[in-house]
């Protein structure tokens, strides 16, 4: 035989310690499968954009949005990012008030990033139909906003968890995989602005219609 | 079954626990996503006015509204839902989730258990083999004769790109749902996977999935194969959508079920596996798996970019507006090549670990194993545009993407080496599941060589596109990926429903499929060499010949596979009662009396050698562990009595 | 005792065990089959070549399949002796173990040594090929053909011979032909069956790909890759007819004769 049973007790109930490190696998786990979506995303625009085909990537005479609403988009991202960072290493020291103040803040930010998420969504100076460029930029706002959604859901849940006293400073697995997750939705901000900074095709040859 | 009804009927769930989800199962969840999906139906076509009634936007809103009721409807939001408002699930409501004390019940329900889990998943999975061969049929018999006219061209494209899809889900799901889910967190000595819920969760967004995907039957079909190239997709019917919306469902299924079986296995086994102690088949799972979390991502973001294309006109794939169907292919074929090998591996490597034993000796070359598996993980990702010699789209790439697919032929070829490095001078005892590894070893050569002509450029060039193709991947995939997976399933079925096999009927079963699969893919590889294109409704009588013997080798399948139904169905209901080991073998799934109790073990097992020491006598306890009771001496009784009281 | 005469004698002694004799026959017998197998279906099931191009793809699959023939053989070979001679006959769960043979360092590398080997062989095939078939182009002036591929016919138009347009491909015989390949609406594959060459037919994209047809005769153009609803019906002839006739053929499209021409 391959094993033994040892001798003693039954255990059910397992280390805290052991949950949150395999909690943390999976949340790594599906932020890597997040990010090969947001990846071929990036991909998709590069792509189009160095094909050009039918120099119809972005069409003369077409608008495009002002890249510094993608950055102010990432920047806000970054700073919530950063304000739960702070929460969080206020519960590590056991002040429950820092985390929930911090997550707390974290999460109005957010709230007006999805606001202002919305709104570039909504006066896009193209439509999703004009140009393979209004499509992929489109999509990289809304996969912008689905993050936003989620990231809004969970930090919701941090804040309301902090204020009932479920964590402690031995206790906030919770709050850690959900940094984690926070800083890669801030880090895919930045990615999508710094993509969509690039408009105009440095293809210009093309065409052969 | 019949048993678990009994108990059903006798003891009534207790009434702790659960909450919400004691009033939910497979009935509210069809009752939340028709409700769902009429509500959407009617704001997005009525009130909106979106569009006609079947547009591509009515439908998506229409689709999408279905899986969300329906998961509503099955309770996967009540646990997110609780933990925001921090009211966390208690012990009894775990165990209720768990499926404690419920019967045949839970099996509808958003049970937990694992064992539960697979079993579900194991009937969907024969669900959907059932309606892909049933169109495989559909398919073989129109191709009966040149111009046999038993389907027009529009029903004909419809059903080869369903059947397509419907294969594809199968054969994704048929190693690591099934045997995945139930038999590895045993095998490597846990009592549950790492997420539980996420479980139940990969599992009912699959069924979940399964609905829409049928749904494409009645919106004009999938008319595009189940690859779904764009532009043509683009103008194809609603049956589009509903393979875009299948995906999109099918990714995120299959992208959680990577993350939690991944986590499993890398966190949960027992004190004492180290990696050289792990059995062969969990590395297999963890392969396929966790190729699944990078490459169906990438699948769902290629149909998610079709969908805004068909819905809302998006210029992704259009040349016309700045698209390029080779972005398509692109995003398409890197989820693509992975995929194959996220079927295959499991398959192979099951029946790997089913070589030793039934030729009772340990394992050839372990770590070889495990480098090839590694081997071929590596390359897979880098060999997509193997796919896309002839689409023109880099031209100059081709010779490096045949160098990488070349190169997967040493790994593989290892694979072949550990199998029959194992069965050289063994006692080989020839029951179903080791029949299946000599029919593996038949099938999957033929289809890796074949594969070695398709991966020579201009080779390629003329073979692209043709029967040849369908013939080498059905060489794979069916000969040996299901092949595989019905070795698996003879081998685990006593340990997953307590009852033996039916020899009998498993033999004629085995035969009829083998012979006639070989059959039916000889005659697909003539053809496709003499130049018959794929996906055709009718085709020139130079290729009668081939195409008549194909057809009939595949009604031997049909029968085959019915037979084996039969044998499955039967011997499931009134099989002889297995004894909790029949195969004598070492692995840990084996150590568990049948039926299984809820929590696999009361009591942990410390592992202290491979499972593979065949013919090496029993491993010699270290002193340190001395007061270990080795497994399979007589539990105490007392302690058993502990256990059940500290549960309940 | 020197080290090669040494690897020699163990090389000699395992060569005498019963269970490495039988298996050697089985996979001498096995593979010889497989070569006559490899030399004469695959390539007779594709037809006569129509083209140089073709003609090696023949002759690469005759070349992989005799390259296979001993590797599957030697999988086949051991698993059919193992049925042969080790089986357990009894119906139950054999009473003894095999012997705890745990992995044979030198056979793996012998393996691996010939596995890659045999794929250094066929990536370096595989590459002399692509370069031939490109090289053979370079030393003339190739015709070309442009190709449009609709739902779902295909049509021809002849550039260098003022523009005639056709729905039959006319190649001269012997002469290096250039395609230049697009689609008007979805994915097509341009496939000239007899001659060994496919490319895709792009829309907004266009692909090329080359052939010299070497075989008077009329042969087929199909459709490769799913387009809808006729694909199935997407084909086209190719006459591959002499230069003169060709030079002929091209004459009487420029300038058609009046009866012929359309009514106004």
């Amino acid at each position: 035989m391959t094993a033994v049973i040892p001798a003693g007790p039954a255990r059910h109930v397992e280390d805290l310690d052991a949950v949150g490190r395999r909690w943390r696998l999976g949340v790594v786990l599906f932020i890597f499968a997040d990010a090969a979506f947001v990846a071929s995303l990036v991909f998709t625009y590069f792509y189009l954009r160095g094909l050009n085909t039918d120099s119809g990537w972005f069409p003369d005479g077409a608008a495009s949005t002002p890249i510094w609403i993608g950055w102010t988009i990432a920047a806000g991202t970054v700073l919530s990012a950063a304000a739960y960072r702070w929460g969080h290493s206020g519960i590590r020291a056991g002040k429950e008030e820092r985390l929930v103040l911090g997550a707390g803040l974290a999460v109005l930010v957010v709230l007006v990033v999805v606001v202002g998420q919305l709104i570039q969504l909504a006066t896009f100076p193209f439509g999703v139909a004009d140009s393979s460029y209004g499509s992929t930029t489109y999509v990289l706002g809304a996969a912008n906003m689905f993050h936003l959604l989620i990231t809004l859901f969970v930090g919701l849940g941090i804040v309301n968890r902090g204020r009932l006293h479920k964590f402690s400073s031995t206790n906030n697995w919770q709050v850690q995989i959900i940094g984690l997750w926070w800083t890669w939705v801030a880090a895919a901000a930045v990615l999508s602005a710094f993509t969509t900074s690039f408009v105009a095709s440095p293809n210009l040859l093309v065409g052969n219609g | 079954m019949s048993e678990a009804m009994v108990e059903f009927a006798a003891a009534p769930p207790s009434t702790g626990g659960g909450g919400l989800l004691r009033r939910l199962n497979l009935l509210t969840a069809v009752a939340g996503g028709v409700l769902f999906a009429a509500i959407g139906w009617y704001i997005s076509h009525r009130i909106m006015q979106l569009g006609d009634f079947g547009s591509d936007r009515v439908v998506t809103i229409t689709l999408i509204c279905w899986a969300l009721g329906f998961m509503v409807g099955i309770g996967a939001f009540a646990g997110p839902l609780r933990w925001l408002l921090g009211r966390d699930q208690e012990h009894e409501d775990e165990m209720f989730l768990a499926g404690k004390d419920q019967g045949i019940g839970r099996y509808f329900r958003f049970t937990t258990d694992h064992k539960v889990v697979g079993i579900q998943y194991l009937v969907v999975t024969m669900v959907l083999f059932a309606v892909g061969g049933t169109l495989a049929m559909t398919i073989r018999t129109n191709l009966i004769t040149p111009n046999s006219g038993f389907l027009g061209p529009q029903t004909y494209n419809a059903v080869v790109g369903i059947h397509g899809l419907v294969m594809i889900i199968a054969t994704i799901v048929m190693v690591t749902g099934p045997f995945g889910n139930f038999i590895m967190p045993i095998m490597i000595g846990a009592r549950d996977m790492a997420f539980p819920r996420l479980n139940a969760l990969s599992l009912w967004l699959l069924v979940a999935a399964v609905p829409i995907l049928l749904s494409a039957a009645f919106l004009g079909g999938i008319p595009t194969g189940w690859t779904g190239y764009a532009p043509l997709a683009d103008q194809a019917p609603p049956g589009m959508d509903a393979y875009t919306m299948t995906i999109i469902v099918f990714a995120m299924s299959s992208a959680i079920a990577g993350v939690n079986i991944t986590t499993t296995a890398l966190t949960m086994r027992a004190r004492g596996m180290t990696w050289s102690r792990t059995p062969i088949f969990v590395y297999g799972v963890v392969a396929s798996v966790g190729l699944a979390i990078p490459a169906f991502p990438m699948f769902m973001s290629a149909e998610v970019l079709l969908g805004m294309d068909r819905s809302f006109g998006a210029q992704f794939y259009v040349a016309a507006g700045g698209g390029s169907p080779w972005l398509y292919t692109n995003l398409f074929w890197l989820m693509g090549h992975p995929e194959v090998y996220v079927i295959v591996l499991p398959a192979v490597i099951a029946l790997m670990e089913i070589t030793p034993v039934f030729t009772r000796k340990p394992l050839f070359g372990f770590n070889v194993a495990v480098l090839s598996i590694v081997g071929i993980v590596g390359l897979s990702v880098m060999v997509w545009a193997h796919h896309m010699f002839t689409t023109g789209w880099a031209p100059d790439l081709n010779g490096s993407f045949m160098l990488t697919t070349e190169l997967i032929s040493i790994p593989t070829g290892l694979l072949f080496l550990v199998i029959i490095g194992t069965i050289w001078r063994g006692r080989v005892w020839t029951t179903l599941p080791m029949m299946a590894v000599y029919a593996m070893l038949w099938n999957f050569i033929i289809g890796g060589v074949t594969g070695i002509y398709l991966s020579d450029v201009p080779a390629d060039y003329a073979l692209h596109g043709s029967m040849f193709v369908t013939a080498h991947f059905h060489y794979t995939l069916m000969g040996a990926g299901l092949t595989g997976a019905i070795g698996a399933l003879f081998y685990w079925f006593p340990k997953m429903t307590g009852r033996m096999i039916n020899k009998r009927a498993g033999l004629v079963s085995f035969w009829l499929v083998q012979i006639g699969f070989n059959v039916t893919f000889m005659g697909m590889f003539a053809v496709g060499l003499a130049g018959q294109p794929r996906r055709v409704v009718h085709y020139d009588h130079l290729f009668a010949v081939g195409n008549f013997v194909s057809t009939m080798g595949a009604y031997c399948i049909g029968v085959g596979m019915l037979i084996l139904l039969y044998a499955v169905v039967s011997s499931w209901r009134h099989g002889a009662v297995a004894p909790a080991n029949p195969w004598g073998a070492k692995t840990l799934e084996w150590a568990v009396p049948n039926p299984i109790p809820l929590e696999n073990f009361e009591v942990l097992p410390v592992v202290i050698s491979d499972p593979y020491g065949y013919g090496e006598g029993d491993p010699v306890l270290p002193p340190t562990q001395r007061e270990l009771v080795p497994v399979g001496a007589p539990r105490d009784p007392v302690a058993e009595d502990d256990t059940e009281t500290s549960q309940s | 005792m020197t080290i090669p005469a040494q690897v020699g004698g163990r090389v000699r002694s395992w060569m005498n065990r019963p269970e490495m004799r039988g298996v050697f026959w089985i996979w001498a017998a096995m593979t010889a089959v497989l070569v006559v197998f490899s030399l004469y279906v695959p390539a007779r099931l594709m037809g006569p070549p129509a083209s140089p191009t073709m003609h090696a793809v023949e002759n690469t699959m005759t070349v992989f399949t005799v390259a296979a023939s001993p590797v599957a053989a030697a999988v086949w070979s051991v698993a059919l002796y193992s049925l042969l001679a080790w089986r357990h006959r009894g119906s139950g769960q054999p009473e003894t173990d095999g012997p705890p043979i745990r992995g044979n360092t030198p056979v793996t590398a012998l393996w691996l040594v010939l596995s890659s080997l045999l794929c250094v062989f066929l990536l370096i095939w595989g590459l002399a090929a692509m370069q031939s078939v490109t090289a053979a182009a370079a030393g003339r002036v190739p015709l070309q053909v442009n190709v449009v591929g609709q739902q779902w016919l295909w049509s021809f138009s002849y550039p260098g011979q003022g523009d005639i347009e056709t729905d039959q491909l006319y190649l001269p015989i012997d002469q290096p032909v250039v395609f230049h390949v697009t689609s008007k609406d979805v994915v097509h594959s341009f496939w000239v069956v007899q001659m060994g060459i496919k490319i895709d037919a792009n829309p907004g994209e266009t692909t090329v790909t080359n052939v010299t047809p070497n075989k008077l005769g009329t042969f087929v153009v199909r459709c490769a890759e799913l387009c809808g609803l006729l694909h199935a019906d997407m084909e086209a002839a190719v006459h591959v007819v002499s230069a003169d006739d060709f030079a002929a053929w091209a004459r009487g499209r420029r300038s058609p004769p009046v009866e012929s021409s359309p009514p106004k």
